[in-house]
């Protein structure tokens, strides 16, 4: 019920007196009426905006967090109101579902925004207006795909090879190209015989020079029939394996088949195996050279390979009652035009309009302005109704193309956003990733600067220590507490991935405690997770300095640390195999800075800058 | 050879007429012409009626609500109809949202008529808050003087069979068709006689508010009911 109509209930329950002196049975005993406090004002401070009400105005919606006693929460005494730490923008459309009963959504707002509060305030969303409704609706979808497509993306990415099937893979393999290199070259190899063959078909019917034996031309399909046997033969071979293998590793073949690019692929091979079973009759061959004209349907199968011819495809099957209303309209003009022309040129003498299906053609080609000129009205009439033929055809094929060309448009801009996220999507992930390796530099620049702190007595790292903010330290602790629950440490990425090299080297050769720093090594690690444990390991520490910088810029001096790291290094290769195996996914930020370069580079002022970045970078990562 | 020509003539008139009508109607399709004289849609705004209700004090004094109490109600009915009066369908859609299930509109309807007392077509807020005072704050003589104007739709003084049956069917229409028992087309119809036998004592067919008042003072369920409401501000 609406709020306003609420407030007219008295009214309402006034007016059933009317009622009573026809009542068959006696009324029910009214509800207590527990004596309301009386009406005052409610002050609703929202992050410094105040806002004020009626009290009555809240409680006109008893299931929501304004209309309920769970506001209590959120009393401030000193002030006497109540405080609410979120945005007062959004806020004001909130009160006005209070005092209005229509809940409005503001277009500029981010969607997801303006869902948080609503479900922090506990109104459902489904009461919007109708006003905003189709738009929020609109939003919300819009951004609900968002984030699956790069959810489905994500985990399409992150699949390991080893876990699927061999036939998921060979699927996987065909829908995206870019997955191997075996794919890749299996794509290049289908869209070079697809261009070849169509060249083929074409090429078939050039004007070839005459024969020895003969007066007219023959084409060079004739003269030089059994290489373009051979040619088409092979074509039609790799069609028809693509075709067996993509039906073989589609994961639903039924769903295959009746798919577009199934069919194509059919249609294209078809011809040439009905021409090798039919080539001895000579009463179909009629047909059968018919059915040749389908292998231009080859070129179709270049739609895999061209994501503009996708696009173009979807936009006129979205656009196929526009299409049907022009064709539609279109017809009827012509059928009109066509009667009257035919009846207008039917005195004059040698006329073309024998018909009214010969004047089809007339009109056809006056409509769309091409004017061949093989007919021509010689009448008057004929002529003032060929104009207005001409004149009504431009408007009638005007109509509905803009209207075509906006969804061209709209789903062309839609590939072009989704190319447009990928591509985002590393430089995001990047970025997201320094600052985690910024949060956890700050965890283990005070872990070493905790130990350091009787061992080293430089003024910059004592001022550093004690400007660490109470936040901070107390994450520190808890990050520390865990370390000590799992009797593991925190470390960076290169370590643990030079241990991870070390481990599978340990395990096909002798145990060498030296880094190879051949790259290709790190790709056992780099496939895992990206959140995972790294465990330290001094002996690595050596060596790989420059290599993984993208991610963090952060140095560190400390030399020591390595003795500290050392004495830790015999507990942790018993674990090292453990953790390279089974990477644990944990919720805390972990990926790592660089490990201690053993020749002090940088001066003060590189790490104080390195840290206060990490400062920064701290506080928007956690 | 005349017919020839003739024919070929006809033609072209034939045609040149068809095309003349054709473009008049082309022109009067586009606006550029018109036929008749009216034809001018004056968009006549019904400019919004604007009420203001008698200040606070007058209101207080003609009804027997308090100044808060009056507060309330006027900002209620404000909110609901931000131009001051009601008019019926208005009305007719907030009464009806308090009956979902079934249809308030014919029984809104009488409500207004009942509430309308200088029948201009609105409810403003002093019809509206007169009314109120009665129903909620009135005597019993007042309120059940309330009722029979309700009842008497065509307000004669005399509440006949046929319109205490519109009264019925309109009450029973707000219940909707679930309703257990099942509910029958002479459900109303009895209860307008148990109503008559009740009600008219001297079985001319028509009851008078004299008639009206005594025999719901007699009765002990009705005078009970009117106490009902009483603090529902």
């Amino acid at each position: 019920m609406a709020a306003g109509v609420a407030a007219w209930l008295p009214f309402a329950r006034a007016a059933a007196i009317g009622w009573m002196p026809v009542a068959s049975a006696p009324m029910p005993v009214p509800p207590k009426d527990k004596r309301r406090a009386k009406d005052g004002l409610i002050v609703l401070n929202v992050s410094g905006t105040k806002f004020q009400t009626w009290r009555n105005t809240l409680e006109r919606y008893p299931d929501t967090l304004l209309g309920s006693t769970e506001r209590d929460f959120f009393y401030h005494e000193e002030s006497n109101e109540y405080f609410f730490d979120r945005d007062p923008d959004i806020f004001r459309h909130i009160l006005n579902f209070y005092r209005t009963g229509k809940l409005h959504y503001p277009r500029h707002e981010c969607i997801s925004a303006y869902d948080e509060e609503l479900a922090f305030f506990g109104i459902i969303p489904e009461i919007i207006g109708d006003c905003c409704y189709e738009e929020y609706k609109d939003r919300r979808r819009e951004n609900q795909e968002r984030i699956q497509d790069d959810e489905e993306i994500d985990q399409s990415n992150d699949m390991v090879q080893q876990d699927m099937t061999f036939r998921e893979s060979m699927w996987r393999a065909f829908e995206n190209p870019h997955t191997s290199t075996m794919a890749l070259v299996f794509y290049y190899v289908t869209g070079f015989f697809i261009a070849v063959s169509v060249l083929a078909n074409v090429v078939e019917t050039v004007p070839c020079g005459t024969a020895p034996n003969r007066v007219k031309e023959v084409s060079c399909g004739e003269r030089y029939a059994l290489a373009f046997f051979c040619l088409d033969t092979a074509c039609v071979m790799i069609f028809t394996v693509e075709y067996l293998l993509r039906l073989l590793a589609a994961p639903s073949r039924y769903k295959f088949v009746k798919s577009v690019m199934s069919i194509i692929d059919v249609v294209a091979i078809m011809p040439y195996y009905i021409g090798l079973v039919m080539t001895d009759n000579e009463d179909v061959s009629g047909a059968f050279v018919t059915l040749r004209v389908f292998r231009v349907f080859r070129i179709f199968k270049f739609s895999r390979h061209s994501a503009g011819l996708r696009i173009l495809g979807y936009t006129l099957k979205s656009c196929a009652s526009e299409l049907g209303f022009l064709l539609f309209s279109l017809t009827m003009a012509i059928i009109i035009f066509a009667t009257v022309m035919f009846y207008a040129e039917k005195g004059s003498s040698g006329s073309k309009f024998t018909s009214i299906p010969a004047a089809f053609w007339y009109t056809i080609v006056t409509m769309t302005t091409l004017g061949y000129g093989d007919m021509v009205p010689k009448t008057i009439i004929g002529k003032i109704f060929g104009s207005i033929c001409s004149l009504s055809g431009v408007l009638v094929i005007a109509l509905p193309v803009p209207v075509i060309v906006s969804n061209f448009s709209r789903i062309y801009h839609q590939s072009q956003r989704a190319e447009k996220r990928r591509a985002q999507k590393k430089t995001r992930l990047a970025r997201i990733r320094a600052v985690k390796s910024g949060g956890a530099n700050a965890y283990l620049q005070y872990k070493r600067n905790g130990l350091l702190i009787d061992a080293s007595k430089e003024a910059g790292q004592a001022l550093v220590c004690k400007t660490n903010p109470t936040f901070d330290i107390q994450h520190h602790h808890l990050l520390h507490c865990l370390e000590k629950t799992t009797n593991h440490e925190f470390v960076d990425e290169k370590t643990y991935e030079e241990s991870c090299m070390e481990v599978s080297m340990v395990k096909q050769t002798s145990r060498s405690s030296s880094i190879s720093s051949s790259p290709h090594g790190l790709t056992c690690c780099s496939r895992r997770k990206r959140k995972s444990f790294n465990v330290p390991n001094s002996n690595m520490s050596v060596g790989l300095q420059g290599s993984v910088q993208e991610l963090s810029t952060i140095q560190i001096r400390e030399r020591p640390i390595s003795n500290s790291r050392s004495s830790l290094n015999a507990k942790f290769e018993e674990t090292v195999p453990l953790n390279c195996d089974q990477p644990y996914i944990t919720a805390a930020v972990i990926s790592m800075p660089t490990p201690p370069v053993t020749t002090p580079e940088g001066d003060e002022s590189a790490s104080s800058t390195d840290y206060s970045q990490a400062n920064i970078v701290r506080v928007s990562a956690l | 050879m005349l017919t020839a020509i003739w024919e070929t003539e006809g033609l072209q008139t034939v045609g040149i007429v068809v095309l003349v009508c054709a473009s008049i109607k082309l022109l009067h399709l586009l606006g550029l012409i018109n036929f008749s004289e009216d034809s001018v849609e004056d968009e006549l705004e019904l400019s919004a009626v604007r009420h203001r209700p008698e200040g606070l004090e007058q209101l207080e004094a003609q009804t027997r609500f308090s100044r808060k109490e009056l507060q309330i109600l006027y900002r209620g009915f404000k909110n609901e109809c931000p131009s001051g009066v009601v008019n019926e369908d208005t009305f007719k859609d907030i009464y009806a949202q308090f009956f979902p299930q079934g249809d308030a509109s014919t029984y809104a309807h009488f409500l207004f008529n009942a509430f309308d007392t200088d029948h201009n077509g609105s409810v403003s807020f002093e019809d509206f808050v007169m009314g109120l005072s009665i129903l909620l704050r009135g005597t019993v003589q007042e309120k059940l003087n309330w009722a029979f104007n309700l009842y008497d739709i065509n307000k004669d003084g005399y509440i006949t069979k046929e319109e205490m049956l519109d009264i019925m069917k309109a009450i029973y229409d707000m219940m909707g068709k679930c309703t257990y028992p099942v509910l029958k087309e002479e459900t109303p119809r009895q209860h307008v006689e148990i109503f008559f036998q009740k009600m008219d004592k001297n079985k001319d067919g028509v009851v008078t508010i004299d008639e009206f008042i005594d025999c719901c003072q007699n009765d002990e369920n009705i005078m009970r009911s009117m106490h009902l409401f009483e603090n529902v501000i």
